[in-house]
Protein backbone atom coordinates (compact mmCIF):
# COMPACT_ATOMS: atom_id res chain seq x y z
CA UNK A 1 0.00 0.00 0.00
CA UNK A 2 1.63 3.37 -0.93
CA UNK A 3 -0.12 5.33 1.99
CA UNK A 4 2.04 8.47 0.96
CA UNK A 5 -0.79 8.77 -2.22
CA UNK A 6 -3.47 9.34 -0.03
CA UNK A 7 -5.13 12.59 0.29
CA UNK A 8 -7.66 13.26 2.51
CA UNK A 9 -8.79 16.79 2.17
CA UNK A 10 -5.68 18.26 1.26
CA UNK A 11 -6.17 22.08 -0.37
CA UNK A 12 -6.00 21.97 -4.05
CA UNK A 13 -4.78 24.92 -4.26
CA UNK A 14 -6.34 27.15 -7.26
CA UNK A 15 -8.29 30.77 -7.76
CA UNK A 16 -11.86 29.54 -9.22
CA UNK A 17 -15.13 31.04 -7.75
CA UNK A 18 -15.22 28.33 -4.71
CA UNK A 19 -11.67 28.94 -3.70
CA UNK A 20 -12.25 33.06 -3.25
CA UNK A 21 -16.06 32.62 -1.92
CA UNK A 22 -16.00 33.45 1.78
CA UNK A 23 -15.23 30.42 4.07
CA UNK A 24 -18.35 30.92 6.06
CA UNK A 25 -20.36 30.48 3.46
CA UNK A 26 -18.89 27.42 2.34
CA UNK A 27 -18.92 26.12 5.66
CA UNK A 28 -22.08 26.70 6.35
CA UNK A 29 -23.63 25.56 2.74
CA UNK A 30 -21.39 21.73 3.18
CA UNK A 31 -23.52 21.45 6.78
CA UNK A 32 -26.77 22.50 5.18
CA UNK A 33 -25.99 19.89 2.75
CA UNK A 34 -25.47 17.36 4.43
CA UNK A 35 -29.04 18.09 6.84
CA UNK A 36 -30.55 18.04 3.33
CA UNK A 37 -28.82 14.59 2.53
CA UNK A 38 -30.36 12.90 5.42
CA UNK A 39 -33.78 14.52 4.80
CA UNK A 40 -33.98 13.85 1.22
CA UNK A 41 -35.20 10.22 0.22
CA UNK A 42 -35.42 8.41 -3.17
CA UNK A 43 -32.78 8.27 -6.04
CA UNK A 44 -34.19 11.42 -7.68
CA UNK A 45 -33.40 13.79 -4.81
CA UNK A 46 -29.96 12.37 -4.52
CA UNK A 47 -29.33 12.69 -8.34
CA UNK A 48 -30.15 16.16 -8.06
CA UNK A 49 -28.29 17.09 -5.11
CA UNK A 50 -25.28 15.05 -7.10
CA UNK A 51 -25.81 17.02 -10.25
CA UNK A 52 -25.18 19.75 -7.76
CA UNK A 53 -22.05 19.00 -5.92
CA UNK A 54 -20.79 17.71 -9.53
CA UNK A 55 -21.14 21.05 -11.13
CA UNK A 56 -19.10 22.90 -8.20
CA UNK A 57 -16.68 20.18 -8.53
CA UNK A 58 -16.41 21.41 -12.23
CA UNK A 59 -16.65 25.07 -11.19
CA UNK A 60 -14.05 24.51 -8.10
CA UNK A 61 -11.46 23.13 -11.14
CA UNK A 62 -10.48 20.06 -8.97
CA UNK A 63 -8.98 17.34 -11.74
CA UNK A 64 -10.61 14.17 -11.52
CA UNK A 65 -7.70 11.92 -10.29
CA UNK A 66 -7.43 14.10 -7.49
CA UNK A 67 -11.03 13.50 -6.75
CA UNK A 68 -10.60 9.77 -6.52
CA UNK A 69 -7.40 9.90 -4.69
CA UNK A 70 -9.34 11.40 -1.57
CA UNK A 71 -12.07 9.13 -1.90
CA UNK A 72 -9.53 5.91 -2.02
CA UNK A 73 -9.32 5.84 2.09
CA UNK A 74 -13.11 5.60 2.13
CA UNK A 75 -13.57 3.17 -0.68
CA UNK A 76 -13.93 0.49 1.53
CA UNK A 77 -16.19 1.68 3.62
CA UNK A 78 -18.42 2.43 0.96
CA UNK A 79 -18.47 -1.95 -0.09
CA UNK A 80 -18.83 -2.84 2.69
CA UNK A 81 -21.88 -0.87 3.05
CA UNK A 82 -23.20 -2.06 -0.15
CA UNK A 83 -22.80 -5.86 0.26
CA UNK A 84 -23.99 -5.28 3.94
CA UNK A 85 -27.06 -4.95 2.58
CA UNK A 86 -26.91 -6.44 -0.90
CA UNK A 87 -26.19 -9.91 0.85
CA UNK A 88 -28.03 -9.61 4.55
CA UNK A 89 -31.19 -7.99 4.13
CA UNK A 90 -33.65 -11.07 3.69
CA UNK A 91 -36.76 -10.34 1.12
CA UNK A 92 -37.31 -10.89 -1.93
CA UNK A 93 -34.27 -12.70 -3.66
CA UNK A 94 -33.04 -11.03 -6.81
CA UNK A 95 -30.50 -13.55 -7.79
CA UNK A 96 -27.81 -15.43 -7.01
CA UNK A 97 -24.55 -14.95 -6.51
CA UNK A 98 -22.95 -18.20 -6.36
CA UNK A 99 -24.27 -19.79 -3.39
CA UNK A 100 -24.67 -16.12 -1.69
CA UNK A 101 -28.24 -14.17 -2.42
CA UNK A 102 -28.78 -10.57 -3.47
CA UNK A 103 -32.18 -9.05 -1.82
CA UNK A 104 -33.80 -6.68 -4.39
CA UNK A 105 -34.43 -4.84 -1.17
CA UNK A 106 -30.93 -4.41 -0.05
CA UNK A 107 -29.38 -3.91 -3.04
CA UNK A 108 -31.55 -0.64 -3.57
CA UNK A 109 -31.27 0.20 0.07
CA UNK A 110 -27.77 -0.44 -0.58
CA UNK A 111 -27.06 1.59 -3.33
CA UNK A 112 -28.80 4.59 -1.66
CA UNK A 113 -26.85 4.53 1.23
CA UNK A 114 -24.06 3.83 -0.63
CA UNK A 115 -24.74 7.14 -2.63
CA UNK A 116 -25.31 9.10 0.12
CA UNK A 117 -21.98 8.46 1.97
CA UNK A 118 -20.51 8.98 -0.82
CA UNK A 119 -22.26 12.60 -1.40
CA UNK A 120 -21.20 12.74 2.11
CA UNK A 121 -17.54 12.15 1.84
CA UNK A 122 -17.75 14.71 -1.67
CA UNK A 123 -19.20 17.84 0.36
CA UNK A 124 -17.00 17.95 3.23
CA UNK A 125 -13.96 17.04 0.90
CA UNK A 126 -15.05 20.02 -1.49
CA UNK A 127 -14.67 21.94 1.66
CA UNK A 128 -11.21 21.36 2.42
CA UNK A 129 -10.23 20.81 -1.13
CA UNK A 130 -11.20 24.63 -1.92
CA UNK A 131 -9.92 26.35 1.53
CA UNK A 132 -6.63 26.73 3.43
CA UNK A 133 -6.78 26.00 6.95
CA UNK A 134 -5.80 28.80 7.64
CA UNK A 135 -8.94 30.28 6.60
CA UNK A 136 -10.72 26.96 7.29
CA UNK A 137 -9.77 27.98 11.52
CA UNK A 138 -10.72 31.91 10.90
CA UNK A 139 -13.89 30.67 9.66
CA UNK A 140 -15.02 27.80 12.01
CA UNK A 141 -13.79 30.60 15.05
CA UNK A 142 -15.79 33.15 13.81
CA UNK A 143 -19.10 30.73 12.94
CA UNK A 144 -18.90 29.77 16.83
CA UNK A 145 -18.43 32.62 18.72
CA UNK A 146 -21.84 33.10 19.81
CA UNK A 147 -20.84 30.13 22.12
CA UNK A 148 -18.07 31.71 23.43
CA UNK A 149 -20.98 33.92 25.34
CA UNK A 150 -21.68 30.54 26.93
CA UNK A 151 -18.34 29.99 28.35
CA UNK A 152 -17.66 27.26 25.46
CA UNK A 153 -13.91 28.15 24.30
CA UNK A 154 -14.80 28.32 20.27
CA UNK A 155 -11.44 29.89 19.10
CA UNK A 156 -9.24 27.03 20.72
CA UNK A 157 -12.38 24.44 19.49
CA UNK A 158 -11.61 25.75 16.28
CA UNK A 159 -8.36 25.76 16.15
CA UNK A 160 -7.79 21.83 17.36
CA UNK A 161 -9.77 21.07 14.42
CA UNK A 162 -7.86 22.81 12.22
CA UNK A 163 -4.39 21.38 13.58
CA UNK A 164 -5.95 17.98 13.74
CA UNK A 165 -6.98 18.71 9.51
CA UNK A 166 -3.10 20.23 9.35
CA UNK A 167 -1.70 16.91 11.14
CA UNK A 168 -3.14 14.13 8.52
CA UNK A 169 -0.42 14.70 5.86
CA UNK A 170 2.17 14.86 8.28
CA UNK A 171 0.90 11.44 10.33
CA UNK A 172 0.31 10.09 6.97
CA UNK A 173 4.12 10.70 5.82
CA UNK A 174 5.28 9.59 9.15
CA UNK A 175 3.12 6.12 8.57
CA UNK A 176 4.50 5.75 5.19
CA UNK A 177 8.15 5.68 6.85
CA UNK A 178 7.83 3.70 9.77
CA UNK A 179 6.25 1.10 7.37
CA UNK A 180 9.13 1.15 5.42
CA UNK A 181 11.70 1.29 7.81
CA UNK A 182 9.58 -1.86 9.87
CA UNK A 183 8.96 -3.72 6.46
CA UNK A 184 12.79 -3.54 5.96
CA UNK A 185 13.33 -5.57 8.90
CA UNK A 186 10.70 -8.04 8.35
CA UNK A 187 7.56 -6.49 9.47
CA UNK A 188 3.96 -7.99 7.90
CA UNK A 189 1.76 -5.26 7.79
CA UNK A 190 -1.00 -7.06 5.60
CA UNK A 191 -1.95 -10.08 4.34
CA UNK A 192 -2.09 -13.40 7.09
CA UNK A 193 -4.43 -13.87 9.40
CA UNK A 194 -6.43 -11.64 11.43
CA UNK A 195 -4.55 -11.99 14.73
CA UNK A 196 -0.90 -11.85 12.60
CA UNK A 197 -1.96 -8.57 11.10
CA UNK A 198 -3.09 -7.09 14.49
CA UNK A 199 0.19 -8.27 15.99
CA UNK A 200 1.77 -7.04 12.55
CA UNK A 201 0.79 -3.24 13.36
CA UNK A 202 1.99 -3.01 16.70
CA UNK A 203 5.35 -2.24 15.58
CA UNK A 204 4.02 0.87 13.67
CA UNK A 205 1.23 1.55 15.95
CA UNK A 206 3.74 2.35 19.20
CA UNK A 207 6.56 4.42 16.92
CA UNK A 208 3.35 6.61 15.76
CA UNK A 209 1.58 7.25 19.19
CA UNK A 210 5.18 7.79 20.16
CA UNK A 211 5.69 10.41 18.12
CA UNK A 212 2.24 11.85 18.06
CA UNK A 213 3.09 12.71 21.84
CA UNK A 214 5.66 14.29 21.03
CA UNK A 215 4.77 15.96 18.02
CA UNK A 216 1.60 17.67 20.54
CA UNK A 217 4.38 18.84 23.02
CA UNK A 218 6.57 20.30 20.91
CA UNK A 219 3.54 22.23 19.11
CA UNK A 220 2.23 23.32 22.49
CA UNK A 221 5.93 24.63 24.01
CA UNK A 222 6.45 26.72 20.61
CA UNK A 223 2.74 28.26 20.74
CA UNK A 224 3.35 28.70 24.36
CA UNK A 225 6.81 30.23 23.81
CA UNK A 226 5.28 32.61 20.82
CA UNK A 227 3.03 33.87 23.30
CA UNK A 228 -0.06 31.94 22.31
CA UNK A 229 -3.07 32.82 24.94
CA UNK A 230 -6.11 31.26 23.20
CA UNK A 231 -8.69 33.47 21.79
CA UNK A 232 -8.72 36.37 23.76
CA UNK A 233 -7.77 39.60 22.35
CA UNK A 234 -6.57 38.19 19.05
CA UNK A 235 -6.86 40.01 16.02
CA UNK A 236 -7.01 39.16 12.19
CA UNK A 237 -4.67 40.34 9.26
CA UNK A 238 -7.22 38.81 7.00
CA UNK A 239 -10.78 40.17 7.51
CA UNK A 240 -13.44 38.12 6.35
CA UNK A 241 -16.28 39.37 4.52
CA UNK A 242 -19.25 38.48 2.71
CA UNK A 243 -19.85 39.27 -1.17
CA UNK A 244 -21.89 39.19 -4.03
CA UNK A 245 -19.94 36.40 -4.92
CA UNK A 246 -21.45 34.50 -1.74
CA UNK A 247 -25.21 35.72 -2.26
CA UNK A 248 -24.79 34.34 -6.00
CA UNK A 249 -23.16 30.91 -4.25
CA UNK A 250 -25.33 30.68 -1.59
CA UNK A 251 -28.76 31.14 -3.52
CA UNK A 252 -27.80 28.69 -5.93
CA UNK A 253 -26.93 26.01 -3.11
CA UNK A 254 -30.25 26.86 -1.78
CA UNK A 255 -31.66 26.28 -4.78
CA UNK A 256 -30.86 23.12 -5.73
CA UNK A 257 -31.00 21.72 -1.87
CA UNK A 258 -34.85 22.97 -2.35
CA UNK A 259 -35.46 21.46 -5.44
CA UNK A 260 -34.28 18.04 -4.36
CA UNK A 261 -35.92 18.54 -0.68
CA UNK A 262 -39.09 19.29 -3.47
CA UNK A 263 -38.26 16.03 -5.60
CA UNK A 264 -37.18 14.12 -2.19
CA UNK A 265 -40.96 14.82 -1.18
CA UNK A 266 -42.78 13.61 -3.95
CA UNK A 267 -41.99 9.94 -3.32
CA UNK B 1 26.88 -7.55 -2.75
CA UNK B 2 27.08 -4.89 -5.71
CA UNK B 3 24.20 -2.03 -5.98
CA UNK B 4 23.23 -0.46 -9.34
CA UNK B 5 20.94 2.13 -10.39
CA UNK B 6 20.46 3.03 -13.91
CA UNK B 7 19.58 5.98 -15.09
CA UNK B 8 16.83 6.57 -11.99
CA UNK B 9 14.39 9.49 -12.34
CA UNK B 10 11.37 10.53 -9.03
CA UNK B 11 9.42 12.59 -9.32
CA UNK B 12 6.82 12.61 -6.11
CA UNK B 13 3.18 13.36 -6.20
CA UNK B 14 3.53 13.69 -9.99
CA UNK B 15 0.79 15.17 -11.94
CA UNK B 16 -0.72 17.16 -9.13
CA UNK B 17 0.28 20.72 -8.18
CA UNK B 18 2.46 19.64 -5.37
CA UNK B 19 4.41 17.54 -8.26
CA UNK B 20 8.42 17.61 -6.57
CA UNK B 21 10.99 16.10 -8.70
CA UNK B 22 13.50 14.80 -6.06
CA UNK B 23 16.53 12.70 -8.66
CA UNK B 24 16.93 13.10 -12.30
CA UNK B 25 18.86 10.74 -14.72
CA UNK B 26 21.31 9.48 -11.61
CA UNK B 27 23.59 6.13 -12.68
CA UNK B 28 25.59 4.62 -9.76
CA UNK B 29 26.85 1.63 -8.94
CA UNK B 30 27.93 0.28 -5.21
CA UNK B 31 30.73 -2.29 -5.23
CA UNK B 32 30.50 -5.20 -2.89
CA UNK B 33 32.18 -4.70 0.18
CA UNK B 34 33.10 -0.73 -0.13
CA UNK B 35 32.18 2.22 2.11
CA UNK B 36 30.54 4.89 -0.30
CA UNK B 37 29.38 8.48 1.28
CA UNK B 38 26.55 10.31 -0.41
CA UNK B 39 27.02 14.17 0.10
CA UNK B 40 25.02 16.91 -0.66
CA UNK B 41 23.29 20.09 0.78
CA UNK B 42 19.84 19.13 2.09
CA UNK B 43 16.81 18.64 0.08
CA UNK B 44 19.29 17.44 -2.71
CA UNK B 45 17.90 14.11 -3.19
CA UNK B 46 20.03 12.04 -0.77
CA UNK B 47 17.35 10.30 1.05
CA UNK B 48 15.55 9.97 -1.87
CA UNK B 49 18.11 7.86 -3.49
CA UNK B 50 19.05 5.87 -0.81
CA UNK B 51 15.34 4.44 -0.05
CA UNK B 52 15.42 3.73 -3.86
CA UNK B 53 18.83 2.18 -3.65
CA UNK B 54 17.02 -0.03 -0.54
CA UNK B 55 14.39 -1.10 -2.87
CA UNK B 56 11.60 0.60 -0.21
CA UNK B 57 11.05 3.31 -2.79
CA UNK B 58 10.30 2.54 -6.30
CA UNK B 59 11.77 5.05 -9.16
CA UNK B 60 9.27 7.03 -11.34
CA UNK B 61 11.74 5.52 -14.18
CA UNK B 62 14.88 3.83 -14.42
CA UNK B 63 16.36 0.67 -13.48
CA UNK B 64 17.45 -1.09 -9.64
CA UNK B 65 19.73 -4.04 -9.71
CA UNK B 66 20.57 -5.87 -6.45
CA UNK B 67 23.33 -8.04 -7.00
CA UNK B 68 21.87 -10.26 -10.46
CA UNK B 69 18.58 -9.64 -9.35
CA UNK B 70 16.62 -6.27 -10.66
CA UNK B 71 14.49 -4.77 -8.03
CA UNK B 72 10.82 -3.12 -8.79
CA UNK B 73 7.36 -3.21 -6.86
CA UNK B 74 6.65 -6.30 -7.74
CA UNK B 75 9.93 -7.74 -7.01
CA UNK B 76 11.04 -6.76 -3.73
CA UNK B 77 14.65 -7.44 -2.44
CA UNK B 78 14.33 -11.14 -0.43
CA UNK B 79 14.10 -9.94 3.07
CA UNK B 80 16.80 -9.47 5.04
CA UNK B 81 19.37 -8.80 2.31
CA UNK B 82 19.39 -5.16 2.58
CA UNK B 83 19.37 -3.16 5.61
CA UNK B 84 18.02 0.25 5.83
CA UNK B 85 18.21 2.77 8.46
CA UNK B 86 16.22 5.92 7.71
CA UNK B 87 16.67 8.92 9.59
CA UNK B 88 16.31 8.98 13.13
CA UNK B 89 16.09 5.59 13.35
CA UNK B 90 15.20 5.04 16.81
CA UNK B 91 11.86 6.31 16.27
CA UNK B 92 10.35 2.74 14.91
CA UNK B 93 11.58 1.53 18.38
CA UNK B 94 8.42 -0.36 20.07
CA UNK B 95 9.11 -3.50 21.73
CA UNK B 96 9.45 -3.68 25.49
CA UNK B 97 13.00 -4.32 25.49
CA UNK B 98 15.95 -3.84 23.80
CA UNK B 99 16.58 -7.23 23.58
CA UNK B 100 13.69 -8.07 21.65
CA UNK B 101 13.45 -5.14 19.91
CA UNK B 102 16.78 -6.00 18.14
CA UNK B 103 15.76 -9.49 17.84
CA UNK B 104 12.75 -8.43 15.97
CA UNK B 105 14.15 -9.12 12.27
CA UNK B 106 15.35 -12.39 13.30
CA UNK B 107 12.85 -13.83 14.57
CA UNK B 108 11.23 -12.97 11.56
CA UNK B 109 13.28 -14.69 9.89
CA UNK B 110 11.93 -18.10 11.56
CA UNK B 111 15.49 -18.22 12.80
CA UNK B 112 15.84 -20.52 15.71
CA UNK B 113 16.53 -19.09 19.27
CA UNK B 114 20.07 -20.07 19.50
CA UNK B 115 21.40 -18.46 16.22
CA UNK B 116 18.46 -15.46 17.43
CA UNK B 117 20.81 -15.01 20.46
CA UNK B 118 23.76 -15.26 18.48
CA UNK B 119 23.02 -11.93 16.39
CA UNK B 120 21.25 -9.85 19.14
CA UNK B 121 24.82 -10.21 21.47
CA UNK B 122 26.91 -9.45 18.01
CA UNK B 123 24.60 -6.57 16.48
CA UNK B 124 24.53 -5.36 20.11
CA UNK B 125 28.45 -5.54 20.71
CA UNK B 126 29.07 -3.96 16.76
CA UNK B 127 27.43 -0.89 18.24
CA UNK B 128 28.87 -1.31 21.31
CA UNK B 129 26.81 -1.99 23.75
CA UNK B 130 26.98 -4.84 26.48
CA UNK B 131 24.12 -7.35 25.40
CA UNK B 132 23.76 -8.76 29.29
CA UNK B 133 23.53 -4.93 31.12
CA UNK B 134 21.49 -3.42 28.33
CA UNK B 135 18.96 -6.25 27.14
CA UNK B 136 16.58 -6.03 29.61
CA UNK B 137 16.01 -2.56 29.69
CA UNK B 138 12.75 -0.45 27.84
CA UNK B 139 14.38 1.02 25.08
CA UNK B 140 12.18 4.07 25.74
CA UNK B 141 14.26 4.53 28.89
CA UNK B 142 17.90 5.52 27.25
CA UNK B 143 19.20 8.25 25.88
CA UNK B 144 18.92 9.43 22.10
CA UNK B 145 22.52 8.20 21.48
CA UNK B 146 21.83 4.51 22.52
CA UNK B 147 18.28 4.22 21.50
CA UNK B 148 20.45 5.19 17.74
CA UNK B 149 22.63 2.46 19.02
CA UNK B 150 19.61 -0.13 19.73
CA UNK B 151 18.12 0.96 16.42
CA UNK B 152 21.44 -0.10 14.45
CA UNK B 153 21.78 -3.32 16.33
CA UNK B 154 17.97 -3.64 15.20
CA UNK B 155 19.19 -3.43 11.61
CA UNK B 156 22.73 -5.10 12.16
CA UNK B 157 20.85 -8.42 13.09
CA UNK B 158 19.33 -9.12 10.36
CA UNK B 159 23.11 -9.47 8.85
CA UNK B 160 22.29 -8.08 5.61
CA UNK B 161 24.69 -7.65 2.71
CA UNK B 162 23.98 -4.19 2.62
CA UNK B 163 23.90 -1.35 4.56
CA UNK B 164 22.17 1.53 3.93
CA UNK B 165 22.56 4.69 6.33
CA UNK B 166 21.32 7.61 6.20
CA UNK B 167 22.49 10.51 8.77
CA UNK B 168 23.27 8.53 11.29
CA UNK B 169 24.82 10.56 13.34
CA UNK B 170 22.60 13.40 13.09
CA UNK B 171 21.61 14.74 16.61
CA UNK B 172 24.25 12.43 18.45
CA UNK B 173 26.62 14.38 20.77
CA UNK B 174 30.40 14.69 19.06
CA UNK B 175 31.73 11.61 21.07
CA UNK B 176 29.07 9.16 20.15
CA UNK B 177 29.76 10.07 16.49
CA UNK B 178 32.82 9.60 16.35
CA UNK B 179 32.26 6.67 18.52
CA UNK B 180 29.57 5.04 15.65
CA UNK B 181 31.47 5.89 12.86
CA UNK B 182 34.83 4.22 14.31
CA UNK B 183 32.07 1.09 15.01
CA UNK B 184 31.21 0.98 11.39
CA UNK B 185 34.18 1.26 9.70
CA UNK B 186 35.42 -1.73 11.78
CA UNK B 187 32.02 -3.58 11.08
CA UNK B 188 33.03 -3.06 7.47
CA UNK B 189 36.54 -4.13 7.29
CA UNK B 190 35.94 -7.13 9.62
CA UNK B 191 32.63 -8.83 7.75
CA UNK B 192 32.91 -7.09 4.19
CA UNK B 193 29.30 -5.15 4.47
CA UNK B 194 28.68 -3.14 1.58
CA UNK B 195 27.61 0.63 3.30
CA UNK B 196 26.24 3.44 1.85
CA UNK B 197 26.29 6.19 4.02
CA UNK B 198 24.21 9.93 3.59
CA UNK B 199 25.54 12.91 5.43
CA UNK B 200 26.75 16.32 5.09
CA UNK B 201 29.52 16.49 7.70
CA UNK B 202 32.55 16.12 5.85
CA UNK B 203 34.91 15.22 8.22
CA UNK B 204 32.40 12.21 9.50
CA UNK B 205 32.60 11.00 5.62
CA UNK B 206 36.81 11.86 5.17
CA UNK B 207 36.67 8.94 7.85
CA UNK B 208 34.11 6.52 7.18
CA UNK B 209 34.37 6.65 3.18
CA UNK B 210 36.15 4.89 0.35
CA UNK B 211 34.55 6.70 -2.14
CA UNK B 212 32.33 9.64 -2.40
CA UNK B 213 29.74 10.98 -4.47
CA UNK B 214 27.81 14.43 -4.37
CA UNK B 215 24.40 14.68 -5.13
CA UNK B 216 22.71 18.29 -5.74
CA UNK B 217 19.23 19.51 -7.11
CA UNK B 218 18.51 15.87 -7.70
CA UNK B 219 21.45 15.01 -9.80
CA UNK B 220 25.16 13.35 -9.54
CA UNK B 221 27.43 16.34 -10.04
CA UNK B 222 30.59 14.65 -9.32
CA UNK B 223 31.86 10.59 -8.11
CA UNK B 224 35.40 9.96 -6.73
CA UNK B 225 38.07 8.54 -4.47
CA UNK B 226 37.01 10.51 -0.97
CA UNK B 227 40.70 11.81 -1.02
CA UNK B 228 40.04 13.51 -4.65
CA UNK B 229 36.60 14.85 -4.05
CA UNK B 230 37.39 15.63 -0.29
CA UNK B 231 40.54 18.07 -0.91
CA UNK B 232 38.42 19.79 -3.82
CA UNK B 233 37.58 22.76 -1.54
CA UNK B 234 36.24 24.48 -5.02
CA UNK B 235 34.14 21.65 -6.13
CA UNK B 236 32.75 21.69 -2.57
CA UNK B 237 31.58 25.14 -1.88
CA UNK B 238 29.74 25.41 -5.37
CA UNK B 239 27.59 22.34 -3.45
CA UNK B 240 27.39 24.28 -0.47
CA UNK B 241 29.65 21.71 1.39
CA UNK B 242 32.28 22.65 3.77
CA UNK B 243 35.70 20.78 3.12
CA UNK B 244 37.10 18.37 6.41
CA UNK B 245 38.74 20.75 9.11
CA UNK B 246 41.91 19.39 7.90
CA UNK B 247 41.85 20.12 4.27
CA UNK B 248 40.83 23.35 5.34
CA UNK B 249 43.88 23.42 7.92
CA UNK B 250 46.31 22.50 5.25
CA UNK B 251 45.22 25.56 2.69
CA UNK B 252 45.69 27.72 5.56
CA UNK B 253 48.70 26.72 6.08
CA UNK B 254 49.37 26.76 2.39
CA UNK B 255 48.53 30.30 2.01
CA UNK B 256 50.04 31.16 5.48
CA UNK B 257 53.86 29.91 4.23
CA UNK B 258 53.25 30.37 0.85
CA UNK B 259 54.65 27.26 0.23
CA UNK B 260 51.80 24.68 -0.92
CA UNK B 261 51.09 21.76 1.31
CA UNK B 262 49.37 18.59 0.11
CA UNK B 263 45.68 18.23 1.74
CA UNK B 264 45.77 15.89 4.53
CA UNK B 265 42.32 13.57 5.46
CA UNK B 266 42.89 12.77 8.58
CA UNK B 267 44.25 14.09 12.22
CA UNK B 268 47.18 11.55 11.76
CA UNK B 269 48.04 12.51 8.11
CA UNK B 270 48.03 16.27 9.27
CA UNK B 271 50.73 15.85 11.95
CA UNK B 272 52.74 13.64 9.55
CA UNK B 273 53.10 16.56 7.01
CA UNK B 274 53.50 19.10 10.07
CA UNK B 275 56.39 17.46 10.86
CA UNK B 276 58.15 16.35 7.92
CA UNK B 277 57.63 20.51 7.23
CA UNK B 278 59.27 21.19 10.55
CA UNK B 279 62.07 18.27 9.89
CA UNK B 280 62.68 20.73 6.53
CA UNK B 281 62.63 23.66 8.61
CA UNK B 282 65.51 22.62 10.88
Amino acid sequence: MQVSNMVVGQYYPGTSILHRVDPRTKIIAACAFVIVLFMVNGFEGLAVMGAGLAAVIALAGIPLPWLWRGLKPVLFLLVITLAFQMFLSGGEELWRLGPVPVYRNGLVQGAFLTARLLLLVLSGSILTFSTPPVLLTDALGRLMEPLAKLKIPAYELALMMTIALRFIPTLVMEVDRIIKAQKARGAVTSGGGLLVRARGIMPVLVPLFVMSFRHADELALAMESRCWRGGRGRTIRRKLAFSKKDAVFATAVLAVLAASLWIGRLQ
Amino acid sequence: MRLELENVSMVYQSGTPFSARALEDVSLTVEPGERLAVAGPVGSGKSTLLAILAGVETPTSGRVIHGTREISRRQTPPPGSIGLAFQSPENCLFEKTVYSDVSFAPRRQGLDGLEVRRRVENALAAVGMDPASMGQRSPFSLSIGEQRRVALAGVLAMEPRALLLDEPTAYLDPAARRDLIRQLVELNEQTGVTMVMVGHDMDELARFAGRLVIIDGGRKVAEGRAEIILTDSALLARHSLDPPGTVEFCSLLSAAMGDQVAPALSEEQTIETLMQIMEGKC
